[in-house]
């Protein structure tokens, strides 16, 4: 049995984009902005003694008149538009409650699903029985979100074929403020295995589906065995994840797929040391950096 | 806020464990968790450490007026308060269910089995008697409250010293220490030792977790395997094996010779656990005689490395060695990776060998560049494990698993050691120092 053994060392934080923050405001809670009386105050901060001063650790925005921190590390704040992976928690009358990484449950009502076969009807009260048969608790599902309500929890819909119950697969729990917001959030990767990076911080790798067969709405959940080899690929990919995510690197596709590449030299297992981590870390950023030239 | 929640392959994975007769932490199926008593400064004051699960119990006393329709008995009142700082699923201030069901239990097991003599707290009958209150916070949640709970609330009783009380005449009299009677002379400490409550017996509640409607049981269990449970059986005996209550919850159907079974064996850890009470209320009292610091603060580890240390998990190790060269002859051979000129296990002949390290020095890099690239071009494409004798070279091989990759120094490298082969890596050289730098 091979077991791996290594002294305590001081590692150096390796920065890598040491340049790019050197002009955000970084604040932390307790941090005055500004003295001046003339700014309105808005999210993450608070009037102390007519200073006003950072309630959250983040970077400080202002527009015009109006002063607010937008903290780092935050619950998902879902928009309109965005894309999430979440777990259902709970079977309701006529809506499933997601847990999505948000401060409140989202909601997916039983009008924003597609119904088997694709018909377009009014839920009837046979459909409100039969919603266990396709979501229960623990499952998890890829959705969009549609709305947000007024006390600020998500409704969310997978009216689409690409959205629906999600098969086999794993899924990455990191921080929502690392997942670039992009045109597209479903890849193909070309090493061999799909990505979904959910807005919410939630990542979903599962295998390319064969043959693109019309899943309607992920209805079918297909239960064959993964291959081997497919498996591996995943498990790459996640330990890529992870070390991207430690290292607070954007994730999107380019740079889940070059930090693959320059994992490629290690097993997979090795990804998770510390020392391997950084320096998978800073490949991908010189090849990052030299990709946006 | 509410708790993140388990996912199905963990639930899977729990559930399957238990019907193979393993639990996650190790332990067999009747065992208890290591169990750990503590007294704080003042009487009455107990924290009671189940595994991870932690609770504070305290105990304080009240003259008040008694019932009505139970004048000469004294009152007893227990609550337990569940705190954010337990579990981030509990919410400060609100009932809930498990809180409701948490006092119930608590109040059944201590209140209903008539453990502690309430006669013997009252002053005057009609007017003034002791009004003793349980306060049992909870502040780590890791499965099993209930048994906490109630060894807290049992052993806080035990400690609990309450002042004595004297009574006088119709006249007024003078404020003493607590405040002001017109009737009770209460004493402070200093003029009267204060005496201990009257407890009969010492009822202690045992949980039992069922899984699979029943067929799976487990003594004591953590958070994660309550998460899966079916149903929870709660017995509370003495060590005099008098049931004092039973519960059932969870809706799960229970034969009879369940319920036997469970009790026997509640029996056994009950009787196990009022010895450990009995030997920690003793060690507390002969700390205190013997007027040495006790309490709280001084139980609390002090802020040494060693402070966070974690005990021993018992896990069964007699088989380790076997089952471990099975998985290895079962187990396929690791995928084939980009063979690194480098030595992957870092420290291999550095180990006490207090050479120098030449990486910082360029001239000496290249000059020894040739040579490694003559070295190595044999030895690119192919994985193998190079052995060498100890006497040759500077480096010691360490073991002959497949993984490693040793290369053999020439002899006409110079003096300095360094792991070969780095510089004409494609990987970065502040890598590689990194791996030097052991």
């Amino acid at each position: 049995m091979a077991a791996d053994m290594r002294l305590p060392t001081i590692r150096k934080t390796v920065s890598l984009s040491a340049a790019a923050f050197d002009r955000k405001d970084l604040v932390v809670p307790g941090d005055v902005i500004t003295s001046d009386t003339g700014f309105m105050r808005g999210h993450g901060t608070y009037v102390d003694d007519d200073k006003l001063t950072a309630s959250v650790a983040g970077e400080v925005q202002r527009v015009d008149k109006l002063i607010c921190v937008r903290p780092l590390k935050t619950r998902f704040n879902g928009e309109v538009g965005d894309v999430v992976v979440g777990r259902i928690t709970e079977v309701q009358q006529k809506r499933w409650k997601v847990e999505t990484n948000s401060r409140l449950d989202s909601v997916l009502l039983l009008s924003s699903v597609n119904l088997p076969g694709g018909e377009l009807r009014r839920r009837s009260a046979e459909d409100e029985l039969t919603m266990r048969e396709y979501l229960q608790e623990g499952d998890l599902i890829s959705a969009e979100v549609q709305s947000v309500f007024m006390d600020g929890a998500l409704s969310l819909h997978t009216r689409s074929l690409k959205y629906g119950k999600l098969g086999q697969g794993v899924l990455v729990q990191l921080s929502p403020s690392l997942i670039k917001r992009q045109k597209t959030h479903f890849h193909n990767l070309p090493c061999g295995a799909s990505i979904i990076l959910g807005n919410n911080g939630f990542v979903w790798l599962y295998p390319t589906p064969g043959q693109q067969e019309e899943e309607a709405g992920g209805f079918y959940t297909s239960l064959e065995p993964v291959s081997l080899s497919d498996r591996e690929v995943i498990s790459r990919l996640r330990n890529c994840l992870l070390a991207l995510a430690a290292h607070k690197v954007l994730l999107y596709d380019t740079s889940v797929l070059y930090c693959y590449e320059s994992s490629l030299q290690h097993q997979v297992k090795d990804i998770l040391k510390p020392e391997v981590m950084e320096e998978i870390v800073m490949l991908t950023h010189q090849k990052l950096l030299e990709q946006e030239g | 806020m509410k708790d993140t929640p388990l996912s199905n392959c963990e639930r899977d994975f729990l559930l399957k464990a238990i019907e193979e007769k393993k639990r996650l932490d190790g332990r067999q199926t009747y065992d208890y968790r290591k169990i750990k008593i503590s007294f704080g400064t003042d009487y009455g004051c107990c924290f009671v450490d189940l595994g991870q699960t932690r609770v504070m119990a305290q105990v304080s006393c009240e003259l008040v007026a008694p019932k009505e329709n139970r004048p000469n008995e004294g009152i007893m009142f227990f609550n337990i308060e569940l705190s954010p700082m337990a579990s981030p699923g509990f919410e400060q201030g609100r009932q809930s269910e498990l809180s409701v069901k948490l006092n119930r239990q608590l109040e059944r097991c201590l209140r209903n089995s008539k453990c502690i003599d309430t006669e013997s707290l009252c002053v005057v009958s009609g007017e003034k008697v002791w009004q003793i209150r349980v306060d049992v916070h909870t502040l780590n949640n890791d499965g099993n409250l209930m048994d906490a709970a109630s060894i807290a609330a049992i052993t806080a009783l035990c400690h609990f010293r309450r002042p004595d009380v004297s009574t006088q005449g119709q006249e007024v009299t003078v404020l003493y220490f607590f405040f002001f009677l017109n009737f009770c002379l209460q004493y402070s400490p200093e003029e009267r030792d204060p005496i201990p409550l009257s407890i009969y017996h010492m009822p202690i509640s045992v949980s039992f977790a069922f899984f699979q409607q029943g067929t799976y049981l487990l003594v004591d269990p953590c958070e994660r395997e309550e998460r899966v449970m079916d149903g929870l059986l709660v017995i509370a005996m003495n060590k005099h094996r008098e049931i004092c209550s039973i519960q059932s919850s969870g809706g799960i159907m229970l034969l009879k010779e369940q319920v036997m079974r469970c009790s026997k064996i509640a029996g056994v850890k009950v009787s196990e656990i009022t010895e450990l009470i009995s030997e920690a209320l003793l060690n507390d009292r002969k700390a205190r005689k013997a007027g040495g610091k006790c309490g709280f603060a001084e139980s609390m580890p002090q802020e040494r490395i060693t402070a966070l240390k974690k005990d021993e998990t018992p896990v069964e190790m007699t088989d380790v060695t076997e089952t471990a060269n099975g998985i290895i002859q079962k187990g396929e051979a690791a995928p084939q990776t980009v063979p690194s000129p480098v030595v992957p296990v870092p420290g291999v002949g550095q180990v006490g060998q207090g050479l120098q390290n030449s990486w910082g020095l360029e001239d000496d890099d290249e000059d020894n560049y040739e040579e490694e690239k003559n070295d190595n071009s044999g030895d690119e494409q192919v994985e193998e494990v190079t052995k060498m004798d100890v006497g040759e070279g500077d480096v010691v091989e360490i073991s002959d698993s497949e993984e490693e990759e040793v290369v053999i120094l020439n002899p006409e490298v110079p003096e300095k050691l360094k792991n070969t082969g780095s510089k004409s890596h494609q990987k970065g050289a502040a890598a590689s120092k990194k791996r030097q730098k052991k």
